[in-house]
C-alpha cells in the first residue's frame, strides 16, 4: 500500500476531531457562555439559538470520540444547512457577504461524514473491532 | 453502526468516494469566491474593498483565485490541495490567532477547519468527478 492509502483514513479521523472541536465550542458559548461571545449573551436554553447549542454541544462531543459518526453527521448537516438558509442566506446569495462560509463550509463536511465514516481513530472503529473479535 | 452504507445495494452515486469530490467541489467554489471578491471585487466586501495586489491579502487573494479555480474542477488536487492547506495555516496564525485564543472568539474557525480539509484532500485525493481522474492522475 501506498502511504496516501493508509494515512488517508487517518487524517479523516483528525479531521473529524478538529471539526468536533471546533462544533463543541459553539455549544459551550451559546449554553455556557464559556468562551465568552458577545453575540451569544443572555441567550435562553428554549431559544433556537439555545436548540442549535445543545446540537452544537451533544453533536461535537460525539464527534470527538467518533461515537455514531455516520448519524450524528447527518443530523448536524441538516442543522448547518438549516443554520444557513435560515440565519445567513436572507441576507445575501453569495455566503462570503452573508458570513455564511462557516455554515456551508461545515454543512459540507459533515455530509462527507455521513458517508464515510469516522476513520480508524474513533469509538465506531473499536466497537466495530470487537464485535468482530466477538464473531471470530 | 453504518447508517447509509450498510447494504450492498447502493447506488455508486452515494458512495463516499463521489461525496468527497462533491466536498471538493463547493471548498473550492467557497475558497474561489473568496479570491474573486479580494482580487475582482465581486462579490463585493467592504473589509476587501481597498485590498492591493501587491499586499499579504493581495497575494492570498491570489492564491485563492487560482487554487480555487484548480480545486473546483479538481486538477492537480493533491499538490493544490497541500499548498493551501499551508496557506490557510498561515492564514489562521496570521490573520486570527493574534485575536484570542479560542476560534468562536478570534473568527478564524472556517481557516481552522479548511486547514484540516484540504489536508486530508492531500492524502485522499480528488475522488472521481474531477479533471484529475478525466486524465488519469491519481
Amino acid at each position: 500500500m501506498i502511504p496516501s492509502e493508509i494515512w488517508a483514513p487517518r487524517i479523516l479521523s483528525i479531521l473529524r476531531i478538529v471539526l468536533g472541536l471546533i462544533l463543541l465550542q459553539y455549544g459551550l458559548a451559546k449554553l455556557f457562555g464559556w468562551p465568552a461571545v458577545e453575540m451569544f449573551e443572555n441567550l435562553k436554553w428554549s431559544s433556537l439559538f439555545g436548540v442549535a447549542g445543545f446540537f452544537e454541544l451533544i453533536g461535537g462531543s460525539l464527534l470527538i470520540l467518533g461515537l455514531f459518526t455516520q448519524p450524528v453527521a447527518f443530523i448536524l448537516s441538516g442543522e448547518m444547512a438549516s443554520a444557513y438558509f435560515i440565519e445567513h442566506f436572507p441576507h445575501s446569495f453569495f455566503p462570503v457577504q452573508s458570513e455564511g462560509d462557516l455554515a456551508v463550509a461545515l454543512c459540507f463536511t459533515f455530509f462527507y461524514f455521513a458517508f464515510a465514516g469516522g476513520g480508524p481513530w474513533s469509538l465506531d472503529a473499536l466497537l466495530a473491532k470487537r464485535k468482530l473479535d466477538a464473531i471470530a | 453502526m453504518a447508517l447509509l452504507n450498510s447494504s450492498g445495494a447502493m447506488p455508486r452515486a452515494l458512495s463516499a468516494f463521489s461525496v468527497l469530490s462533491v466536498l471538493r467541489i463547493f471548498t473550492g467554489l467557497e475558497l474561489l469566491e473568496h479570491g474573486t471578491s479580494k482580487i475582482l471585487g465581486f462579490p463585493a466586501v467592504p473589509s476587501f474593498a481597498h485590498v492591493q495586489i501587491g499586499s499579504l491579502a493581495g497575494a492570498g487573494g491570489l492564491i485563492e483565485l487560482v487554487g480555487g479555480i484548480l480545486f473546483t474542477i479538481g486538477l492537480f488536487t493533491r499538490p493544490v490541495a497541500f499548498i493551501l492547506s499551508g496557506f490557510t495555516a498561515a492564514a489562521y496564525f496570521m490573520a486570527h490567532a493574534g485575536n484570542g485564543f479560542y476560534p468562536v472568539l478570534n473568527g478564524g474557525e472556517l481557516a481552522a477547519l479548511y486547514c484540516f480539509v484540504f489536508l486530508y484532500f492531500v492524502f485522499a485525493g480528488a475522488g472521481p468527478w474531477s479533471a484529475d481522474a478525466l486524465i488519469g492522475r491519481k
